[in-house]
């Protein structure tokens, strides 16, 4: 039996960064608070993905205007709820020494609270900055994509909280012809500044194409996503290589120190 | 109080009588409701909305490593491990440095035996040590190292209580081990999205590999040694100082390619203990190479050695704090290898 691999479309032209999906996260996965403080950036308090935080809302004031928008002065809002990516090749997944990180059968990338030993490999190795761990519980967390509620058959708390469908959730296939018709529309409206980020292995082959993938109004930079994430395992082959010939170099010299008779005659 | 009764409670406002605690994050442990905010983002160092670099308010892009002090102190120790093994084994069926060999022998069992205890130091879980050995994932260095180490220190043992009657499965074993054990940490770093590390993915296997047979002829030549013994060590260590010198002048060659990483890795401590192991380094060879024969002298270049390399590795994980600190390195890289 083979279950469609399902993501999220997350569609920031209609967020509204009333941050619904980041209280239903907390609320549904029962993750314990982060402790109250202003960050001083916009309405962001939240600040960055966390272990106790699988979702995120960014906001960005721009001093300049968004295509078809008509504002006094030139402004504008940018807004995008940031979840973990579950990367086609996932760099945490990879990393992962004990095997906690799995695949599920709806293609999501999830840990295992009762495998992970708190390694701590997984947080270098995800390119998004997303995974980390929590430093009193010990262990690597991260977005489930609701495991336990897409097991019942429902959908992620984030996407059913989202009162303006910026979250979509569903079949993979049908999220990226979903997101292909939004793309088009918006370019017809003139909002040329909208782009799909990660949707596919074309739109970024570091990570072959990401299962919660993005539609942005201006550079991944300006939201504090990677413009050019990569797996880190694509270059690793060549490292071992190296390692292989300053293996050999060790060896040699161990070899030709041993045998040296410099040292015999006084 | 109904809510601060139990530890899983704590921080989550609910209460344990009322919710069911199934969620997938309820299994979180929390020790501290409120943890200290100020760590993680420098409130207002500028009016956030004028921040106009490329970015998100300079907050960090990527996750800082979280290994604590016992990572870079098994690098080293894993380092001197892995170079005695392979020195044992080479010098093994030698009548005349059976001491030496002896001694190496020591060094590598003691290195497997305290590196694994200072790696699990690290571990958030502590008990659940042995998942290490649960799968063997090849696209993992950290479960390739994790068997070798674990393979390492066994062979080593058997090494250790076989001493000059070994067969050569041992010896070849403890060889082949402690090359993987040396040179497999710098694998481990590049194998990451730091910033730092990836740029140097290239460089780093051999910086560990030479700098553990520098780290191994430093121990050793802190110990006392007749001429014939001093000389095989003086050469093997030799080899590695310059490898770890080369390495490490082309690795700042190498971040000089991407301003915003070269910066990154200058930058606060890492940059001071870079500097302080490129110091210990090169004195450490100078006195080496000094026209005089002295145990003395011998000793110092040992210290200043250990010393360097043992700067070497907390430089690099601070280092890589930095980079993972600092969002416009990674934005950099990535526009660079873009554009390429």
């Amino acid at each position: 039996m083979t279950t469609p691999a399902t993501g999220f479309f997350t569609d920031t032209s209609v967020c509204i960064g009333c941050k619904a999906c980041e209280v239903a996260c907390k609320q549904w996965n029962q993750l314990p608070a982060d402790g109250d403080f202003f960050s001083g950036r916009s309405y962001d308090n939240t600040i960055h993905l966390e272990a106790t935080t699988w979702r995120h809302v960014a906001f960005v004031e721009r001093q300049e205007r968004l295509s078809g928008q008509s504002t006094a002065r030139p402004f504008s809002w940018l807004l995008m709820s940031d979840v973990c990516k579950h990367c086609e090749r996932a760099g945490c997944l990879e990393a992962c020494p004990t095997g906690a990180i799995v695949r599920t059968e709806f293609d999501t990338v999830y840990v295992q609270p009762d495998v992970c030993n708190g390694c701590g490999y997984c947080v270098v190795c995800c390119p998004f900055g997303v995974i980390n761990r929590r430093e009193d519980d010990g262990r690597a967390w991260k977005c489930t994509l609701c495991y336990d509620r897409q097991k019942g058959g429902i959908e992620p708390a984030c996407a059913k909280a989202c009162p303006t469908d910026s979250i979509t959730f569903g079949k993979l296939d049908d999220l990226k012809e979903m997101a292909r018709n939004r793309l088009q529309e918006l370019h017809r409206r003139g909002v040329t500044e909208a782009w799909l980020y990660g949707m596919s292995e074309r739109d970024q082959p570091g990570t072959e194409g990401l299962h919660a993938f993005f539609l942005l109004l201006d550079r991944p930079e300006a939201y504090n996503l990677p413009p050019d994430p990569s797996v880190p395992t694509k270059g690793v082959m060549g490292s071992w290589g190296v390692m292989a010939l300053a293996a050999a170099g060790m060896a040699a010299a161990a070899l030709a120190a041993a045998h040296s008779r410099g040292g015999d005659r006084k | 109080m109904i809510l601060a009764q139990s530890r899983l409670h704590v921080g989550r406002e609910m209460s344990p009588e009322l919710a069911l605690q199934t969620g997938e994050g309820a299994g979180q442990r929390v020790k501290h409701p409120e943890p200290d905010a100020g760590g993680i983002v420098p409130l207002w160092r500028e009016v956030p909305s004028r921040y106009t670099a490329p970015g998100y308010y300079g907050l960090a892009l990527l996750k800082e490593p979280v290994w604590i002090w016992s990572v870079p102190s098994y690098f080293y120790i894993g380092g001197v491990a892995g170079g005695s093994a392979m020195l044992a084994a080479a010098l093994h069926g030698k009548k005349r440095l059976r001491r030496l060999a002896s001694w190496c022998r020591l060094l590598a069992f003691a290195g497997t035996t305290v590196g694994p205890a200072l790696l699990t130091y690290d571990l958030g879980k502590m008990s659940r040590f042995l998942n290490m050995l649960r799968v063997f994932r090849p696209s993992s260095p950290m479960s390739i190292g994790s068997w070798s180490l674990a393979g390492t220190g066994m062979m080593a043992t058997l090494f250790l209580l076989q001493g000059d009657r070994s067969g050569a499965v041992t010896r070849y074993g403890t060889a082949v081990g402690g090359l993987l054990v040396a040179g497999y940490t710098g694998v481990l770093l590049g194998n990451t999205a730091n910033p730092l590390w990836r740029e140097r993915r290239l460089l780093l296997p051999l910086l560990f590999m030479s700098s553990a047979a520098a780290s191994t002829a430093g121990v050793l030549q802190m110990m006392p040694l007749d001429k014939r013994e001093e000389k095989v060590v003086q050469r093997f260590g030799l080899v590695g100082k310059a490898g770890e010198a080369a390495s490490m002048v082309a690795m700042q060659r190498n971040d000089s390619t991407v301003p915003e990483v070269a910066a990154a890795a200058r930058e606060g401590k890492g940059g001071m203990l870079w500097t302080a192991a490129k110091a210990a380094l090169v004195s450490g060879i100078l006195v080496e190479l000094l026209p005089v024969r002295s145990p003395l002298k011998r000793k110092v270049s040992g210290a200043l050695t250990t010393l360097g390399a043992i700067c070497l590795r907390f430089a690099l994980l601070e280092a890589g704090k930095a980079a993972a600190r600092e969002p416009q390195a990674t934005i950099a890289l990535e526009r660079g290898r873009m554009r390429r």
